[in-house]
């Protein structure tokens, strides 16, 4: 093939003007708004022109022409056949010369098919020679689509695109075990903020190839080879996807593995999940559609919306399993943020999934969806009663007397996390025959009745710190001192009621609910210092009145001995107490002095003369100052070191 | 889609009698009376999946291991699934659940429908593997359907054919390759057409990017293993109790799965059909031995031949290997314009392919929602008897 060196005869210019004049004349015949007399024009020059073109077996005219433009674009066609390199890499020109011939052979084969020719013969030889030209031309023109758009696709690289490095992140562990406050504050939500950037359209393919595509198509369609446009269209792009899919580090889990898994490792899947879902579907998923408009948009809304499910389905599937793999996991408390974190991210994007798959082919992707939300709601709603089920039913195996509690300390901080979810917990926890709940009068009455709290946040809220007093009860009980039970549940009440204070749990709580708890701690602390003392202090008192037997009655110096003997034994058990509240710890402090110093000392004030000043170990303000060192946590004694 | 012919009044009738049955021994008889109604089901259920074959080769609209016939078997699991819940579950004292056997059978019970989830997951995508066939025929048959028929039109239809043998697996090149199945999974290859240049194998042949299905070391053939491993029939007095339902379930849920696997391309299955036995001598497995056995015979024939690289007894794929291959023969060697015989055979062949690719667009989406379904139901009563497990106060649920 390839004799391109062919010479144009005058009797060929000719025949060249009589068909392109045919062209034009169809093509104006076409038109709808001509006139009377334009008609009259065209359809006179049409007598003219079939004379002109009337062709015989011969092979004269118009025949010899096509063929010789058979032969000319076949000459093109065939040297890509033999060619190593791509059309569309060599240049727009090579391209616009390669679209021509083909469009050229597609003219004649439709020219042929409309002439009124026995069958047979010469046009019917041309026909089928043109038919196997614009077969190759078809072949190569597929594998030039599938070239381009492997060559020219471009990946989507958000800013934030080295999400991969959460993999070194520590986890979170809630495990009340080690929990500390700063563990629990990085609960907060993953990084749900939409910034504007990723509401744009990205293009997946370089503009600048998107009008060859669209040629391409064009041409392929023109020979009803669409169905070969979008198998390879297809490919490439789900292929691309996939390609993202594995750079976003999405992993091909199957359930057993997601079942199998532990939790820090899903939870990373989790986060990746949240954060790759959100891109595809805001940013990749709009642009692959936007992608597919501009190349398929003329081949009818139909085979538009399959083709896009198509490229898009399988990925979709990956997010949907690895969300129902999660919903059917265990509901266990500490799941409960990163399940919300998903519930969150899909009713965000739910309004752009049903807008990407709006077509009916797509109906069952969006079904599918929102199954997924109310099932990762349902799993939001089993793991929030796990929660409260724990603090209700978590025994302590041993009595545990110092500071906060790392279970106060776990579920406050827990709590507390709930405000960053406020609007998608009080959806979800709406429903109040889900928990047995039934609205406290006290919420009924609420005096302040802000909004917040009277939520129904608010209400699982308080319901779950009247829980957590409930369970410190019953660990102080643990406890066989007395006094310790009291600096037990102060410390830890007064925990939760700072930790309430002090966040945006306050509103939920309301002034009059911390009010009264704080009337709670206080009255632990008079309860400490009477339980604490009142021995001691007894000694201290004038008994004279109260026991008549002289044998009991005891001087002074006595009383001023053993007193001093019981402030030991308190200094040595209360310094081994910790408060670690340092506002706290003062007041406690004040409140012992108040009570215990101003004792001694009017005592000392009374009977200093009868006790004699070498007999007095410490004076008032001596022992005011060792009261300082009391619930530091480490224990001291005075009898060793304090010896006069 | 109403793909669940329920048993209502079933349903019903156990739990309202269940309700009404105080004392043991009664509650034992009733027991006895369900189990024995629910084996029936499965029996005539099975029978009647075995009936629609050998009433007819063709004429049938469900032939065996046709679409609608791996429909009709997902509807015949949704029913027994139904049933076996209604048994087990339905005003049942949660705390007979967690006594022994069924403290071990169940958690067994859960632990394969989880990895019954992942088969109808390998499934899903092994759809659409078949839905590639269905293009690349729908091409051959647009290019075969011309008239006249001239040789780029059979050069288009060899192309679309090549590709379709690739997909199903068959490579006439290097049959025997193991590499065919992986390639069958990616978007279909290049066949051998038209003068083949360096160009043109960079073309089709670049789509090997994974395929978001399954990992790539997962097997077919070992998830059923291992889901069939552990399956013991209860003994004794177990026998009689609530064992025996949940060991039916068992069988009927691996054999169903395992069909499902046959059928339809799935990653790795050499030595499907060893892998997995139907229990003999139980009357109501009757049907579903032979069922098994068919499928098992099919797929030994073809695992011979086809040296174990084909891609699915789905009776619409056996068609197109079978007439696709016929046509490919043809195209390969047409030379306008033809002999007259020949064609006609050929527009005959390419009719059938097209009725088969006709079947595939009416069958494959329908078929996908349903095995959807069957996943959803697998998942939704998963969670069911863990709830009546959780109910019956046993401390720790199975995390799997």
């Amino acid at each position: 093939m390839g004799d391109c060196g062919f010479t144009i005869t005058n009797h060929e210019v000719q025949h060249h003007i009589a068909a392109a004049a045919q062209h034009i004349l169809m093509a104006l015949k076409a038109c709808r708004n001509l006139t009377d007399d334009n008609r009259k024009v065209l359809s006179d020059l049409n007598s003219y022109l079939p004379n002109e073109m009337i062709l015989g077996e011969s092979g004269g005219g118009m025949l010899m022409d096509m063929e010789e433009q058979i032969r000319h674009s076949e000459g093109i066609i065939m040297r890509w056949e033999s060619h190593e390199g791509m059309i569309w890499d060599s240049g727009l020109a090579q391209a616009s010369e390669y679209l021509n011939s083909v469009r050229e052979i597609q003219k004649i084969v439709v020219a042929i098919g409309g002439l009124p020719v026995p069958s047979g013969g010469k046009p019917r030889e041309l026909c089928l020679r043109a038919h196997c030209i614009l077969q190759i031309a078809m072949s190569k023109l597929e594998e030039e689509l599938i070239h381009i758009l492997i060559q020219h696709k471009q990946c989507y690289e958000p800013e934030y695109m080295s999400f991969r490095s959460c993999v070194e992140d520590v986890v979170y562990d809630e495990s009340f075990v080690s929990a500390e406050d700063e563990a629990m504050e990085s609960v907060s939500r993953g990084d749900n903020s939409g910034s504007s950037s990723e509401q744009c359209l990205v293009d997946l393919v370089r503009p600048e190839v998107i009008s060859a595509i669209k040629s391409i198509a064009d041409v392929m369609s023109a020979s009803k080879h669409d169905k070969e446009f979008c198998r390879a269209f297809v490919g490439a792009r789900k292929d691309a996807l996939d390609e993202y899919l594995v750079i976003l580090g999405m992993e091909q889990l199957t359930f057993e593995d997601a079942m199998k898994m532990d939790w820090k490792a899903l939870s990373c899947e989790i986060k990746k999940w949240v954060w790759a879902l959100r891109i595809i579907i805001r940013v990749y998923l709009r642009s692959e559609k936007w992608l597919c408009n501009q190349i398929l948009g003329e081949l009818g809304p139909v085979s538009l919306s399959c083709t896009f499910i198509e490229i898009a389905g399988a990925a979709m599937l990956l997010f949907l399993n690895f969300g129902e793999a999660v919903a059917m996991g265990p509901r266990q408390p500490e799941r409960l943020f990163r399940v919300l974190d998903m519930y969150e991210v899909l009713a965000d994007l739910l309004f752009d999934i049903d807008t990407l798959f709006i077509e009916d082919a797509g109906s069952f992707i969006r079904t599918e969806f929102h199954e997924l939300l109310a099932r990762l709601g349902n799993y939001v709603k089993g793991a929030f009663s796990e929660f409260r089920n724990c603090i209700a039913s978590d025994q302590p195996r041993k009595a545990f007397s110092s500071g906060v509690h790392p279970f106060t300390n776990y579920a406050m901080n827990y709590i507390k996390t709930f405000t960053a979810y406020r609007e998608t917990l009080d959806l979800l926890l709406r429903n109040p025959e889900e928990d047995g709940m039934d609205p406290s009068p006290e919420t009924e009455k609420g005096a302040e009745d802000s909004s917040y709290s009277s939520c129904p946040l608010a209400r699982h809220a308080r319901l779950l710190a009247s829980i957590l007093e409930a369970n410190l009860e019953n660990r102080s009980k643990l406890l066989k001192d007395e006094s310790l039970q009291h600096i037990f549940l102060m410390n830890n009440i007064h925990y939760m009621v700072k930790k309430i204070k002090d966040s945006d749990l306050r509103q939920y709580f309301g002034d009059e609910w911390i009010r009264k708890q704080i009337g709670t701690f206080q009255h632990h602390a008079t309860d400490y210092i009477r339980a604490t003392w009142s021995s001691a202090l007894s000694l201290l008192n004038d008994s004279r009145r109260l026991d008549l037997n002289p044998f009991n009655r005891s001087t002074p110096r006595d009383k001023c001995k053993n007193f001093v003997a019981a402030f030991e034994e308190v200094y040595k058990s209360q310094t081994g107490c910790l408060v670690p509240d340092p506002e706290l710890r003062e007041d406690l402090q004040i409140s012992t002095s108040q009570k215990v110093i101003q004792a001694y000392r009017s005592f000392l004030g009374k009977n200093s003369a009868q006790i004699g000043d070498k007999y007095i170990k410490y004076n008032a303000d001596d022992m005011e100052k060792l009261v300082l060192d009391f619930f530091s946590g480490s224990s001291r004694s005075l009898r060793s070191s304090r010896r006069r | 889609m109403p793909a669940t012919e329920y048993q209502g009044s079933f349903l019903g009738r156990i739990s309202i009698r269940r309700n009404q049955v105080v004392s043991m021994d009664g509650n034992h008889e009733q027991e006895l009376e369900d189990l024995e109604i629910f084996q029936k089901n499965i029996s005539d259920r099975f029978s009647d999946l075995l009936s629609d074959d050998s009433s007819s080769s063709s004429s049938s609209s469900e032939p065996f291991l046709s679409i609608a016939w791996v429909r009709k078997l997902l509807d015949v699991y949704l029913c027994c699934e139904a049933e076996f819940k209604a048994v087990l579950i339905m005003g049942r004292d949660p705390s007979l659940i967690s006594k022994p056997p069924l403290d071990r059978v169940l958690p067994e019970l859960l632990d394969r429908s989880v990895k019954a989830l992942d088969i109808c997951n390998a499934v899903m995508h092994g759809v659409d593997s078949v839905r590639q066939c269905q293009k690349l025929a729908e091409i051959a048959v647009a290019a075969l359907e011309q008239r006249p028929l001239g040789e780029g039109q059979a050069r288009r239809a060899k192309k679309a054919l090549a590709g379709l043998m690739t997909a199903l697996g068959i490579d006439d090149k290097d049959s025997g390759s193991h590499k065919s199945t992986e390639r069958a999974w990616s978007f279909g290859r290049r066949g051998g057409c038209g003068g083949g240049s360096a160009a043109k194998d960079r073309g089709l042949g670049q789509f090997r990017a994974p395929s978001w299905g399954v990992p790539k070391n997962w097997s077919a053939a070992k998830q059923i293993q291992s889901m069939s491993s552990n399956l013991v029939a209860p003994r004794g007095a177990d026998s009689t109790g609530l064992a025996m339902p949940v060991y039916i379930m068992s069988i009927v849920t691996v054999f169903v799965m395992w069909a499902l696997m046959a059928a339809i391309p799935c990653q790795e299955r050499s030595g499907l059909a060893s892998h997995f036995q139907v229990p003999r001598q139980l009357g109501w497995a009757q049907a579903m031995m032979s069922l098994h056995e068919k499928i098992g015979e099919e797929w030994k024939k073809k695992e011979k031949k086809g040296s174990g690289s084909f891609v699915g007894l789905l009776e619409e794929m056996q068609r197109m290997e079978k007439v696709g291959h016929s046509l490919m023969d043809f195209a390969d060697g047409f030379q306008y314009p033809g002999e007259a015989e020949r064609l006609e055979e050929a527009a005959a062949q390419a009719a059938e392919l097209a009725e088969t690719c006709r079947r595939m667009e009416e069958g494959l989406v329908p078929l996908q929602q349903q095995i959807r379904e069957v996943f959803h139901r697998i998942v939704r009563s998963r969670t069911e008897v863990l709830d009546v497990l959780d109910q019956a106060g046993k401390p720790s649920a199975p995390s799997v």
